[in-house]
Parts: C-alpha cells; structure tokens; sequence
C-alpha cells in the first residue's frame, strides 16, 4: 500500500495534467483547476517541512555546543522576521520590509558579487590554453568581453558583429542541442514516472 | 609571491579598478542592440491601456544587474500610459517588485489599482503559469495588499492571457523559458525578457526561434534602453566600470596565459 | 541618518571581509543572512499559498474539498516519523505527477519540435545567396547532438562529427563564461554604487 497510493495519485494527477493540454472541456478544465491549487498549497507545505527540518537541525547544534553562537543567530532572525510581519505587517514602511531591504537584500547581493573576484582569481589561474578547446573557450571569452566592452562601440564594429554572430549561430546551436537534449530526456523520464516506471521518489522518506 | 598573496592582489586590484572607474563620471552614448531596439519597438507599438504583466522573476542577488532593467522598462510602459499587472514567481521577488512598482508609479502619478496592480507571488511557478491561462483570478485570488481581485477596478474584465498584451519576465534564472515553454502555442503570448547577462546565452535558442519575442540583456542592455528614451541611469552610469572591469579580465587572462606558456616552455 | 543604509554598509563590509579569509564577522552576517532569507520565505509562503488559498476559501468562503490538499500538506510532515514516513510519499506522488504531467507537452513541442523545425533553414536564399549562417546552425546542432549519442562508440565518422560538436560547445562555453564575467562584474559595480553613495555619500 505504501507503493501502490502514491503510484496512483501520480498516475491520476499526471494524467490530469496531461490531457487539459488537450481539452477545453468544463469538467477537464474544473479537474486541472482542482489539482492545480493543490499542488500550490502541497508545495507550500514542502517549504515548513524544510524550515522545520533547519530549526531541529539548529537546535541539536545548539545543544552540542557546536557553532552555537552563529546557529543562534539564525534562528533569531528566522523568528524575528514572522514576528515583524506579525507586528507591522509586510506594507511599505513595515519593519518586515525595512529588514528585507537593509540587512536581506543587501546581503545577498554582496555574496553573490563575491564571485566577481573569485571569476577574475580564475581568470588568471586557470583560463588556459592547453589544447585546442580550451583555445577555442578562450579566443570566444575574449572576443564576447571585448565586444561587449561599452567602449567597443567607439572603436571599431568588427568585434561587436562578430560578438552577435557567435552568440546567434554557432553558440546557439550547441545550446539548442544541448536544450534538446533535455527536452527528449525530460520528456521520457516524465513518461515514465506517469506510467509508474520510475519509481526512484518513492525510495527513502 | 604565492597563490595566497596573488589572489589577494587581484581582488584589491579588481576593487580598485572599480572604485576609481565609477568615481569618473561619464555619459555614454552607446548603439542600440537588435534585441533592445525589438524590445523598445514592442512596448511603442502597443495601443495606450494595454494590459502588461510585468514579473519579477528573480532573486534579491541580482538585484544591481535586474533593477535597472526593470526600472527603465517600468518609466517606459508607465510614459506610454500602459496598464501593468506585477506578480513574482519568486518569493524574494515579491518584496523587490511591489515597491519598485510602487516607486515608479509614484514617479508618473498613476493610481494603485486602477493604472496598475501588484499581485504578489505564488509558489509553484509552473502551476501558476498554467494556471493563469485558465483564471488570473483562481491563481490569485487577492493582491498583495490583500484586496480580492474582482474588487480592483484595474482587474475587471481581465479573466486570463486573453486579456494580456504582453508578458515582461525579469529573470536572474531560467523562469522566463517556463514562461515560454508553458504557455507556448496554446496561449499565444508576447514575451519580452529582461535578464543578467550570464542567462543571455541559454535564452539564444528561444530568440532565434521567436518563442521570447526580444530581450534586455545585463546592465549594457539596460544602458542601450535608456540610450533610447534619453533618461541616463544607473545602468549609464555603470559603463565605465564595465568597460574598465572588462580590460582588466582580458588583461589576466593574456597574463596568466603568458604566465603558464613561460612556465611550459621553461620546464621542457 | 540613514540607519538602514549604515547597517547595509557594515554588513556589506562584513561579507566582504571574507575575500580575506574566514572570519567570525563573516559567519555572523552569514548565519544572519541564512535565517532571515528563511524567515522572509516563511512569510511569503504563508500569506500567498496558506492564507490566500487554504485559509481563506476553507474557513471563509467554506470550500470544504480543500480539506483534502490541507490532509495531504500535513502528510509531508510524517518525513519527521520513521514508522508513518511513507504518508509524505502521496503528497509528493501528486506533485511529481502534475509536474511530469504538464512538462509533456511543453518538452515536446515548445523545446524539442520548435527548436528542431527553427533550425531547418534553406541553405541557399531566395536570391540565390549561400546561407553560411544557416549551414553553421546546422552543423553546429547535429554534431553536438551526436556528442550526446551515446548508443554507438564514438569511433569513425562519428567520433569525428561528434569532435566537432565539442568545438561547437567550446565556443558556446566561452560566449557564456564572456556573459557570465559582465554580470558578476555588474553586480560588484552594484555594491560599489551603494558603498560610495548610500554608505559613504562620497558620490551623489
């Protein structure tokens, strides 16, 4: 039973989904509404088990001792940003949107910007060429960075052209088949997991 | 020096190069790229009042590359008096895109729900893209403010992408190809996108085929819309660190090569 | 003063000072980053899928059928249980089968025949002009989709052809890193936009 419930809900649902490509009937489109907003409010569901899961985690290494200061922060500013939203609500002027765009936002921004010094790091250290498509890699970086270059448009019109060429045929056409690639592959294992033959999210808990 | 020592020197070098490249200030006239001149042609052509969804698709860390994409797209759509329903399909994108578009109303005088709407975000992209196509309002029942749908006078007679003009996905990640592959054919929509410049390659596919009908790609993207509506920004403002960041990759790049080309040479 | 944008600052500086190596003021602003982005999503997915649509129309609007999605939420709660933890597999059945449902058509038609049907150009044009362009799509799209052909031995013909489409790759590789190089620095620039002006006011 606990194989065969959820191979029929997949079933059930997948085909749902499915067929209200197809079909403009009332009952067909009422279906694909209903396990529409399901599936909305199950995914929710997914994001309090995982929050769930963090703060067990955060607590247990609070208990041992380890990292406590740091876990102790998080959980803080885990339950401080409910409690904000609680107190002031999540309007403009809200402290809930006051500690979004001052302390979250600006965070995040600044860590993925990180990579910006780890991209020029790697651009010395390992942008080489070694063989032929490592060569191939690099005279095409540099020719997207050169032509690119905002200034570029002052010196000369080869290198931007050339830049959209790349970028419009022979770039595009590996990513193509690349997205090709993914879209038969995901077609099949969709196929499959419908018809119950890919069975491997029933493994584990 | 070891590697340590040389990584530290680049990244003060970087910082450096930066620093002193965005304190020069210039205004920059740049050529305007196909797919911007697209993009900008698309929102003219469209008759005043036109229904426009403009999603924030993307997360707060790129928010210095997608904001002034999303700003210059924002005066232009509120300049031409179009009608914009804002949503997110990204959690993060919901703070990010109410008070832009609140921000950039203010700027032209519009009225919340009647020039335009922030309808929040719902989780499950896919399924609200699906979703949207049958009823706007089954996915979102209330705006972000909490008003039911058939209540905002901006929201009668909008049922679903029938009564859309145009889609403008701002997106950091691959959003705007589910965009594009899950209404596709069945919904026939007009789809602009506004990206970081690290997705412009993956959307090349879909440009070239006319699923995305054109695209504002990263900060020179964003620099060549300003270009043509004569509002210099912070995207203008930027070209020169650009430029300067720019020469100096390719500059470690010959560096580093010469480097490992000596070392070769020297160890044979 | 801005108390917003010296907090902003700080904890930039802060994130920043791991380029140096790392450091408990680093860790600090990044469990301090981690915590809040899970509280703000908390948030987010309460007010737009709880609220909105399960509080609401069930105990408001009385749609009792939701009953059935509130059931199967809380199902995923038994991953916490090792004896009931096979219950979360139902609710995670009806996502991954809505999910693999609707991506049928999307794969087939919008990614896979689109793109294929996009990609078959005449190589010579109506006024009689050699489609060079055209003729590198083409072998560009085969030879890398030959690189993926996994059911022969790349040896031969193949092996060769499938050579190709390693270049093909090469250069969109390169064309991406070139892209992928602006946007980190355009983000950089961002910070350095913010430091100089809403931290420093040393520029207006």
């Amino acid at each position: 039973m606990s194989s065969r419930i959820p191979l029929i809900v997949c079933l059930v649902a997948g085909l749902i989904m499915f067929l209200q490509y197809f079909s403009a009937h009332p009952v067909a489109r009422a279906m694909f509404n209903q396990v529409n907003d399901w599936w909305q409010i199950i995914f929710a569901f997914t994001l309090f088990v995982g929050v769930a899961a963090f703060m067990n985690n955060s607590m247990r290494a609070i208990r041992r001792g380890k990292e406590r200061p740091f876990k102790t922060v998080s959980l803080l500013a885990l339950i401080s940003m409910p409690l904000l939203a609680i107190i002031g609500g999540t309007k403009i002027g809200s402290p809930f949107l006051w500690t979004f765009d001052n302390l979250q936002a600006p965070m995040q921004a600044t860590v993925f910007s990180l990579l910006a010094f780890f991209v020029a790091s790697a651009s010395f250290r390992g942008f080489r060429a070694r063989n032929l498509q490592a060569t191939i890699l690099l005279v095409a970086a540099l020719i997207v960075l050169l032509g690119r270059m905002p200034i570029m448009a002052y010196l000369s019109d080869t290198i931007p052209e050339l830049t959209y060429w790349i970028q419009d045929y022979p770039s595009m056409a590996a990513r193509r088949a690349i997205l090709i690639g993914i879209g038969l592959g995901s077609m099949t294992t969709a196929l499959r997991v419908i018809l119950g033959l890919e069975r491997t999210y029933l493994r584990g808990q | 020096m070891n590697n340590q020592k040389i990584r530290w020197t680049i990244f003060a070098s970087l910082f450096a190069v930066i620093v002193v490249s965005y304190i020069i200030t210039l205004k920059w006239r740049i050529p305007t790229s196909p797919s911007v001149q697209k993009s900008y042609d698309l929102i003219e052509s469209l008759p005043p009042s036109s229904m426009v969804i403009v999603s924030f698709d993307h997360e707060a860390s790129s928010l210095p590359e997608i904001q002034p994409i999303s700003y210059i797209i924002l005066r232009h759509l509120f300049s031409r008096n179009q009608r914009v329903i804002g949503m997110s399909l990204f959690a993060e994108g919901t703070a990010i895109g109410y008070q832009t578009l609140n921000k950039l109303a203010a700027e032209y005088g519009k009225k919340y729900g009647e020039d335009y709407v922030f309808l929040g975000f719902k989780p499950q992209h896919i399924s609200a893209i699906l979703g949207m196509g049958e009823s706007i309002r089954q996915v979102f029942p209330q705006d972000y403010l909490g008003n039911y749908l058939a209540e905002i006078p901006l929201m009668s007679g909008v049922e679903n992408y029938r009564q859309i003009a145009a889609v403008i996905s701002l997106a950091d990640g691959d959003r705007t190809v589910q965009w594009i592959e899950y209404t596709g054919k069945k919904h026939g929509l007009t789809i602009l996108g506004g990206f970081t410049a690290a997705m412009i390659t993956t959307y090349d596919p879909y440009l070239s085929s006319g699923q995305l009908y054109s695209a504002v790609g990263g900060i020179v993207g964003a620099a060549e819309y300003e270009g043509i509506l004569g509002l210099p920004g912070k995207a203008n403002r930027a070209l020169l660190s650009q430029t300067a960041a720019h020469i100096f990759i390719v500059l470690l790049v010959i560096a580093g090569n010469i480097a490992y080309f000596k070392r070769r040479k020297g160890g044979k | 003063m801005d108390w917003g944008a010296v907090a902003a600052g700080l904890l930039t500086l802060a994130i920043y000072s791991f380029l140096y190596r790392d450091n408990p003021v680093y860790k600090f602003a990044e469990s301090l980053l981690i915590g809040l982005s899970i509280g703000y999503a908390l948030v987010t997915f309460w007010q737009t899928a709880i609220l909105d649509k399960l509080v609401y129309p069930l105990f408001s609007h009385g749609q009792l059928l939701l009953i059935v999605p509130l059931l199967l939420g809380l199902m995923m709660f038994s991953r916490f249980s090792r004896r009931l933890g096979w219950l979360s597999r139902i609710p995670l059945a009806l996502m991954i089968g809505a999910g693999a449902g609707s991506a049928i058509p999307a794969m087939l038609y919008e990614r896979t025949l689109r793109q294929v049907s996009n990609s078959i150009q005449p190589l010579v044009t109506a006024g009689g002009q050699f489609n060079f362009s055209g003729l590198v799509v083409l072998v560009g799209l085969l030879s890398t989709l030959a690189y993926f052909y996994f059911s022969r031995e790349h040896k031969g013909f193949l092996g060769s052809f499938a050579k190709i489409g390693t270049y093909f790759m090469m250069i969109f590789f390169g064309a991406t890193f070139g892209y992928t190089v602006m946007s980190r620095m355009s983000t950089l620039i961002g910070r350095v936009d913010f430091l100089l002006t809403d931290f420093l006011h040393y520029l207006k």
